[in-house]
């Protein structure tokens, strides 16, 4: 039986983590939530996450700065940029740092839902 | 899923290019094919799409207005195919008009020139200096229609993600080099850039259908809202609205449409000298 990945979920609106945290536990993840990047930035240095959700806009550590000592702590972990500023600037930044997908709020659930899928069977993929 | 986009000096290097990369890649091909159809589609000549995408509007030849309106059914029918699967697309002047989406690898190809000399010499009995200057008389002109037609110079390198010479690289080195490219990933799609191509579909849609109507027409998709920029007087902005909205909103995809009509000041000037 294959360990459940974990979930790290970044994002300073309360409410994001508050819906999107039962969706995925819905798909069989372990989901921990995070409002504040410090807190989180602590977290990963002491937490391997399997995959990583985060928001770009945040006070004190703005997600791309988030996203790229994610990248250098874990490199196998898989990064998804979730943001109601995209532009392809930010788009193709965060590519070059190496997320796995980058999504425009708003977005539905089942978009969401259908990424952290597609990472979770690159990581299972690339773990077989 | 990524698209490529291949743009040449020379139409047949561009092609050979194009469908040997498809070939290499596994790719679908999108190119002048698609105008048949298009043209059955509005009922319009077939030679007219192709005029559109050759010709600069002139007194005896092709209109602006017409240009314009056959330049906008060919790049509703090309954003159609592109929003698909893996593709390889030349011949359309997507190069001018698909932009800002970070899935999409752009590459020009320059012929060699002296080949294109010697196949001119060949092909139309000139000598080899005539034949030059046919050939810059060529690009000279290709560049004017991508001036006129989207405002941009599309000899420029800045448009493109990597220019290939095929007087220093073999068409087959070239081909692999777009390949290897590819597969690298750089390229790949994010959920975002398939929002922006779908968003330019959508939009390339609505102005199909506007465009012969309203010839001064901007349109914008935010996903399935689309934002029209028209020009009109005063008097006749409600009557514009909402004979826009009823045409825009027929589109399927579009949930919900805003329109914008800006003050079109030479019409109010021209009318307070009556």
């Amino acid at each position: 039986m294959s360990k459940r990945l974990n979930v790290m979920l970044l994002d300073d609106e309360p409410i994001v983590c508050k819906r999107l945290q039962p969706a995925l536990e819905k798909l069989g993840f372990e989901v921990d939530t995070f409002t504040q990047s410090v807190e989180a930035m602590h977290q990963i240095q002491q937490t391997a996450y399997d995959i990583i959700i985060t928001d770009l806009k945040m006070k004190e550590i703005d997600g791309m700065r988030f996203l790229e000592e994610a990248k250098k702590r874990h490199p196998q972990s898989e990064v998804i940029v979730i943001t109601g500023f995209a532009t392809m600037e930010t788009a193709k930044q965060s590519f070059q740092k190496g997320v796995f997908d980058f999504i425009a709020k708003p977005f539905k659930l089942s978009e969401i839902q259908e990424v952290v899928t597609r990472a979770a069977a690159k990581l299972r993929g690339g773990a077989a | 899923m990524s698209v490529i986009i291949v743009s040449s000096d020379s139409y047949e290097k561009g092609r050979q290019i194009a469908d040997k990369t498809a070939k290499a890649v596994g790719y679908k091909v999108v190119d002048p094919e698609i105008l048949g159809p298009v043209a059955a589609r509005y009922g319009i000549l077939e030679a007219n799409l192709r005029k559109a995408l050759e010709e600069t509007p002139s007194l005896l030849g092709i209109s602006s207005k017409s240009q314009s309106l056959y330049l906008a059914y060919i790049e509703e029918a090309t954003l159609s195919r592109l929003s698909g699967d893996n593709v390889v697309c030349h011949g359309l002047g997507a190069h001018l008009y698909v932009l800002g989406v970070s899935h999409v690898f752009k590459v020009r190809i320059l012929a060699d020139p002296q080949e294109l000399q010697r196949q001119l010499v060949s092909a139309k009995g000139v000598t080899p200096e005539k034949a030059l200057k046919l050939v810059k008389r060529g690009e000279s002109r290709r560049k004017q229609w991508s001036l006129s037609a989207y405002g941009k110079d599309e000899t420029d390198p800045s448009l493109y993600d990597m220019v290939i010479r095929l007087s220093e690289v073999s068409p087959d080195e070239a081909v692999r080099t777009i390949a290897e490219t590819i597969s690298q990933g750089r390229f790949k799609t994010m959920t975002y850039s398939v929002k922006c191509m779908k968003e330019k579909e959508l939009a390339s849609k609505v102005r199909a259908a506007l465009l012969d109507h309203f010839p001064e027409v901007r349109v914008r998709a935010d996903g399935s809202t689309v934002i029209v920029t028209t020009k009109g007087l005063k008097r006749e902005k409600r009557k514009r609205e909402e004979a826009i909205k009823i045409l825009a909103g027929k589109i399927q995809g579009v949930k919900q449409v805003e329109v914008n009509v800006v003050n079109d000041i030479f019409r109010q000037a021209a009318e307070s000298f009556r």
